[in-house]
């Protein structure tokens, strides 16, 4: 059970994300949500010719998830500012799962703000794990009115 | 500086630093929050529906916090239509090369559904990494809405592999 936004301090864990399997088909449907068009998501023929083994997942789909860490647990509507580092690229059908930390409680202009660290975790279809996404986001942290 | 040879393998367009794009329009639909939501697997009922949204404190479906990269790829595609480079263009992007380095939104406000956004993006920098293995473009967007001024900055990272 992790801790209310509002007594919440460093350490606290934050409920993971479990997204699943990223299929070739949601990397066609993302491609078109999100409107990033790079072949190199979804064209298996390009992506050879780039020098790839195969297509690989959007970067920014995986950051989709990895702000849901904090919108699920935080609201929206408090998140300050939201940040990633892409660390390694996401194979096809690898599974993602997502999740963060409280890392720094403070104080700006009055208000109580948390720092939360994200990270982004994949296994590939070999069943090889890798970090993909270090992330950070601010949120505030006061009761609502 | 000794890295000439490699830093003249680069794609990127250096002579664009400093340019500053003219303000794009997009508007914004609530069906397409809807299917890039359902994409992240999101599927809170403010970003699907108007009455959960207002039941919530809303005034409208919300956008997710990374959909701020939508408003930015489509007014990329939207300057494309009309005839002008978008900025990926612009930079001289080679997408067989190219990886996300970083990405950052700073939040002053939320993207709300019939919202109508305009985007401008600046060309920070380029620099060159791991000894010309890698090239980055830096890059500023900021995303404005005509009533509620700035709603978020755009800070990004783009890479291309060199190697």
């Amino acid at each position: 059970m992790s801790a209310s936004i509002h007594a919440a301090q460093p350490g606290d864990v934050l409920p993971t994300v479990d997204y699943g399997r990223i299929s070739r088909t949601r990397l066609a449907l993302y491609a078109g949500a999100s409107g990033d068009h790079n072949p190199i998501h979804i064209d298996s023929d390009f992506a050879k010719k780039a020098g790839m083994p195969d297509v690989f997942a959007h970067g920014m789909l995986s950051m989709g998830v990895l702000a849901r860490v904090v919108s699920d647990w935080a609201g929206i509507e408090r998140i300050v500012s939201l940040s990633s580092r892409f660390l390694a690229i996401t194979p096809v059908n690898a599974t993602l799962v997502c999740g963060g930390e409280v890392i720094e409680r403070f104080e700006q202009d009055g208000v109580p703000h948390l720092r939360i660290a994200l990270l982004a975790e994949i296994t590939d279809t070999e069943g090889q794990t890798a970090k993909t996404l270090a992330g950070e986001a601010v949120v505030k942290a006061e009761k609502a009115a | 500086m000794g890295q000439t040879s490699k830093i003249a393998q680069g794609f990127f367009k250096r002579e664009t630093k400093g340019m500053k794009t003219d303000p794009i329009a997009f508007d914004v639909e609530a069906g397409r929050i809807s299917f890039f939501c359902e994409m992240i697997g999101e599927m809170n009922p403010i970003h699907h529906d108007a009455d959960a949204a207002r039941a919530a404190g809303f005034p409208g479906i919300v956008a997710p916090p990374t959909f701020a990269m939508v408003v930015d790829t489509e007014t990329g595609r939207a300057a494309e239509r009309a005839g002008k480079p978008s900025i990926l263009t612009l930079i001289g992007c080679n997408l067989a090369r190219l990886l996300h380095g970083e990405e950052r939104y700073d939040y002053h406000g939320l993207i709300f559904a019939g919202d109508r956004l305009t985007v401008t993006t600046e060309i920070v920098d380029f620099e060159d990494k791991k000894g010309g293995a890698l090239e980055l473009a830096h890059l500023r967007a900021e995303i404005h809405h005509e009533q509620r001024g700035l709603v978020t900055v755009i800070t990004r990272s783009l890479v291309h592999r060199l190697i």
